[in-house]
């Protein structure tokens, strides 16, 4: 039985390891290659002669520092703004008597359905009028907008599940409604808020159209704009493409792996289970 | 009913306090988007005079609704899109309720498991795109490698209109169903254990469990998702664009990437917003059947 | 608390846009493919002569697309922040009709058909839109037949002139190398805008043209000539088997590598296989005119980037000055030496640092001077999908060459009416 166990425990994790991490993993190895090597036929999976030449160009051809620094600032904080922003609203939505509910919520939705493409040009309009081109403004606030249906729903959907006795009983204690969201609500849906962030925080983090149409400064590129400029009219660098790209990936895995460990795990135990 | 009476004659405050709550969402929704959404349809009933774009845009009603009806490829791209949401959208809830069960296993270090599900996610999609569209190569590409070593004749993916479409199909899957297995992960964390263990007491298999305890205890994050992945999927866009360009001729091209070369490369802003006002009701009859189960779910624990 | 703080900060030091000085600053706009760095170079020089001006150098996306999304966008929305703008060859027509570029011709005055007539007549030509100059030409491009010198040494055959002879050279090396990763010829056949040149250059080097006099020419018999040298080619097997999947570099990817024996690519490829390390071609490489049909001329396709100069500019004269210097001879040469940029002027092939540093420049002078617009029109963009569209189905074999050539016919018609 145990044996059985752990066995099954090391396939699932070799399953999603190798799903998740083989276009990763092929972009690593790239990324230790020439391009003669991409040239060869049949291909090579290994580096036939590793070099770090692709890192040393993808941190001098371009300010990939800068570009990822911008990408930390605007999705870090258009995910604090949105998960914020998001919760209340959930709340509102889920737990307070509110008329037209479903109607607000399918507004909400509305939003998501519109193709960002065709609302570029008033947008870009728009942050003209406000005068916050090439600020992060200019991305922060479109970005917490885009990702605020999803943080929405998701975090509605976990604030249902919430017996409205413990937040009775909070209140009972001498808290106030918004301080039993914070206290209780939010930390026993730290899964469903974790989510949001993650939703919200990638959403940013990828996006491309916005970044390139408001940002027009090389210093306020972000890492997603800032990687494409690697790449010429016509010739794509995939070694020095994949070593951007690993520089990109990086920060935002350890992240999430560390904030994963740290901060929901202990929620989470203390919160559910507990 | 299990309302409180306290709770009951602060009715009033309550809505007060609940619009309150969703002021600060309101108005960044009033200020960002409601103006370029207005714009959008005020857009759609104009035409510009494509041999004198400069001159003041007409007002021409529903006309461009109305080409959209007699547009070959307008319902070429649609039924495309339609195709892609038919498939991914499934695609996507399968594979990636099957990565969130196993993610759900108890390992001892969760990260390598975590970043597993979320490298797909994390990296930006032009690049998954591109990424997939080289493996998906002639002759330098891995899957025909792969095919190669097997001794199969390995096919030209990318330039058959059905092996095409099936190459995009499993990009999409694999990107898409990252954002699955995260959702349904989170749902299947709040399931509290004690459940299974009354089931195991019980002597419930644990294929009994999964459809008495988890699927239900999942169906409200099953339903998020499935929202938004049908939204994202109608918009489907990056990844054709990188992989194929919507070739061979246009027949891996979707709905948004006409919109796309409609307003940006063939600048006919009235035409791309009325594509884009259509590819929005299609995205709400596509999420209405969600919704409706929704509202009726909502209407239950209201009662 | 500290993320707290280091947002406020973040915020602050950034909100702020770029403080106004006393000089005047003019904003230019170019593709990262472009060589920035050589622009940055050029506008110091700018910035030395002129001590009034600053130049800032905007670096847009780095494909023509990229770029086009940008452009639309803050054009369309008649933003103020670009005065000089670089564009692709086949743009003047759309922005010369959407009102995006400010016209020149009151600026040059009675010397304008003296300053056109020193370019290279396809630019002085490709910038002139309904008679009015709507760009200046910064440098030039076009397609050339990459050949192997050694291989057709070794098998002692000429260069080829005609498409027939070049498909025999190419068959005969291929057979005699036994080398299966060796391809006979290669060109554009990705859904990508150089796939229109793949169309037009057979098409006019069997005498056709898309166009005669503003009517749509795809009824005469020459129409189907690209359509049909290509299938022969891919019969044949010299054409690679996934020729629809080819965008332009890997034409030069190939070439690099030694797996191509001739290539129909742009000008940049040159030095590419000259000077890549990597490169297993190096001294091997020929450049000529195109092939085309025994009673035909050679054609190719023009390339190459303009200076435009933004109708909603606020410094337009101040930036006509710039643009104009832009596009001299002086800056021809400096492009031609630091960055290997074709010169808009025939005279500037000719200037000995130019050679020393680009040798291949004497042929390439022949070809640019044969070298044709695409057709210009406002709709282009409509013209070249079409065109690529169907060539691209055609060549992945999922449109025959009547059903290519009808849908192109019908697709084309309403565009130019």
């Amino acid at each position: 039985m145990n044996w059985t166990r752990s066995k099954i425990i090391w396939i699932a994790a070799a399953i999603i390891v190798v799903n998740g991490f083989f276009p990763a993993v092929w972009i690593l190895l790239t990324s230790f290659k020439t391009e003669t090597e991409l040239l060869q036929v049949p291909i090579t999976y290994l580096p036939q002669a590793a070099t770090l030449d692709n890192y040393i160009a993808a941190f001098t051809a371009q300010p990939i520092l800068r570009f990822m620094w911008n990408s930390v600032v605007v999705a870090g904080l258009s995910t604090a703004l949105c998960v914020l922003v998001s919760a209340l609203a959930a709340y509102a939505l889920t737990r307070l008597k509110l008329p037209h509910r479903n109607l607000i919520m399918s507004l909400l939705l509305a939003v998501a359905m519109f193709p960002l493409i065709s609302l570029m040009v008033p947008l870009f309009k728009l942050m003209r009028e406000l005068g916050l081109l090439n600020t992060y403004l200019a991305l922060i606030l479109p970005y917490t907008v885009l990702s605020m249906p999803i943080c929405t729903l998701v975090m509605a959907s976990f604030f249902q599940d919430i017996p409205s006795d413990l937040e009775a009983a909070a209140m009972i204690d001498g808290c106030s409604r918004v301080g039993a969201l914070f206290k209780i609500v939010v930390p026993l849906s730290a899964p469903g808020v974790f989510t949001a962030a993650i939703l919200a925080f990638v959403n940013a983090w990828d996006e491309f159209l916005l970044a390139l149409t408001m940002m027009n400064r090389v210093n306020m590129r972000t890492l997603s704009v800032g990687i494409t400029l690697y790449q010429g009219e016509f010739a794509f660098p995939w070694p020095l493409i994949s070593a951007a790209l690993i520089v990109a990936i990086v920060p935002i895995c350890i992240l999430i792996a560390v904030f994963q460990e740290r901060v929901v795990g202990g929620l989470t135990a203390g919160g559910v289970k507990g | 009913m299990t309302e409180t009476s306290i709770v009951k004659h602060k009715d009033l405050s309550e809505r007060t306090l609940g619009i309150l709550l969703l002021l600060p969402a309101a108005l960044l929704l009033l200020v960002i988007v409601v103006y370029p959404i207005a714009t959008l349809f005020w857009n759609s009933l104009h035409s510009a005079d494509p041999n004198n774009p400069q001159a003041e845009e007409l007002f021409v009603g529903l006309d461009n609704y109305t080409r959209a009806f007699v547009d070959d490829r307008f319902w070429n791209s649609t039924l495309k899109t339609v195709l892609y949401v038919v498939v991914t959208v499934p695609g996507a809830l399968l594979v990636g309720l099957g990565l969130a069960l196993l993610a759900n296993q108890p390992f001892r270090v969760k990260w390598p498991v975590r970043l597993g599900l979320l490298l797909p996610w994390a990296l930006p999609l032009v690049f998954a795109g591109l990424i997939f569209r080289w493996f998906f190569e002639y002759k330098t590409g891995v899957v025909n490698d792969w095919l190669a070593a097997l001794g199969m004749e390995p096919p030209q993916w990318l330039s058959d209109p059905t092996l095409a479409f099936w190459a995009i199909c499993i990009a999409i899957t694999w990107k898409a169903s990252s954002f699955m297995a995260l959702m349904l992960l989170a749902g299947l964390q709040t399931i509290p254990r004690s459940l299974y263990e009354a089931a195991e007491v019980d002597g419930a298999t644990s294929w009994q469990q999964f459809v008495e305890i988890t699927l239900p205890m999942l169906r409200p994050a099953i339903f998020v998702a499935l929202i938004f992945r049908t939204i994202t999927a109608v918009q489907t866009f990056d990844i054709p664009y990188a992989m194929t360009g919507g070739g061979p001729g246009d027949a891996t091209e979707t709905l948004a990437m006409y919109i796309n070369k409609m307003t940006l490369d063939f600048l006919d802003f009235g035409y791309g917003s009325a594509l884009a006002a259509l590819m929005f009701l299609i995205s709400m009859v596509a999420t209405s059947g969600y919704l409706r189960y929704t509202r009726r779910s909502a209407a239950r624990s209201g009662e | 608390m500290k993320l707290y703080k280091l947002t406020l900060a973040a915020l602050l030091l950034l909100a702020f846009p770029l403080s106004a000085s006393a000089q005047t600053t003019l904003r230019i706009f170019t593709g990262g493919q472009q060589r920035p760095d050589v622009m940055r170079k050029i506008a110091d020089e700018y910035q030395k002569k002129n001590p009034n001006v600053k130049v800032e150098v905007e670096v847009g996306g780095a494909t023509s697309e990229a770029q086009q999304q940008y452009l639309s966008t803050v054009l369309s929305s008649k933003d103020s922040v670009l005065d000089v703008i670089l564009i692709d060859v086949i743009r003047p027509a759309q922005w010369a009709a959407q009102g995006w570029a400010e016209p020149l011709d009151s600026y040059l005055g009675a010397d304008k058909a003296k300053i056109m007539a020193q370019y290279l007549k396809a630019y002085a030509d490709a910038d002139q839109v309904n008679g009015k100059l709507i760009a200046l030409p910064y440098f030039a491009d076009s397609q050339f037949l990459y050949y192997r010198k050694d291989l057709l040494e070794k098998y002692k055959r000429p260069v080829p002139k005609t498409w027939d002879e070049m498909m025999d050279t190419a068959k005969a090396i291929m057979d005699g190398e036994k080398n299966s990763n060796l391809q006979g010829f290669s060109t554009a056949g990705a859904p990508i805008e150089g796939t229109v040149c793949t169309y037009l250059v057979p098409l006019w080097g069997a005498g056709g043209e898309l166009t005669r006099e503003g009517k749509l020419n795809l009824d005469a018999p020459q129409a189907r000539e690209p359509f049909q040298l290509y299938g022969r080619m891919k019969q044949s097997g010299v054409l690679p088997k996934n020729i629809a999947e080819i965008p332009t570099d890997r034409i030069r990817i190939d070439m690099q590598a030694g797996n191509l024996v001739f290539g129909m690519t742009w000008s940049y490829v040159w030095n590419r296989l000259e000077n890549d390390a990597d490169s297993k071609v190096k001294g091997k490489i020929g450049v000529t005119t195109l092939p085309h049909d025994p009673g035909g001329k050679s054609a190719t396709c023009i390339g190459g980037w303009q200076l435009a100069v933004s109708a909603f500019s606020k410094n337009k004269a101040e930036t006509v000055k710039f643009a104009r210097w832009l596009s001299s001879p002086e800056v021809s040469k400096m492009q031609a030496i630091l960055a290997s940029h074709m010169p808009v002027f025939p005279s500037v092939y000719k200037d000995p640092e130019v050679l020393k540093a680009n040798p291949w420049f004497s042929e390439a002078l022949l070809v640019v001077e044969g070298a044709k617009s695409r057709p210009v029109t406002a709709q282009y963009p409509q013209v070249s999908d079409v065109i690529r569209s169907n060539m691209n189905a055609y060549l992945a074999g999922t449109k025959t060459t009547d059903v290519a050539l009808g849908d192109m016919k019908s697709r084309l018609t309403p565009l130019f009416r």
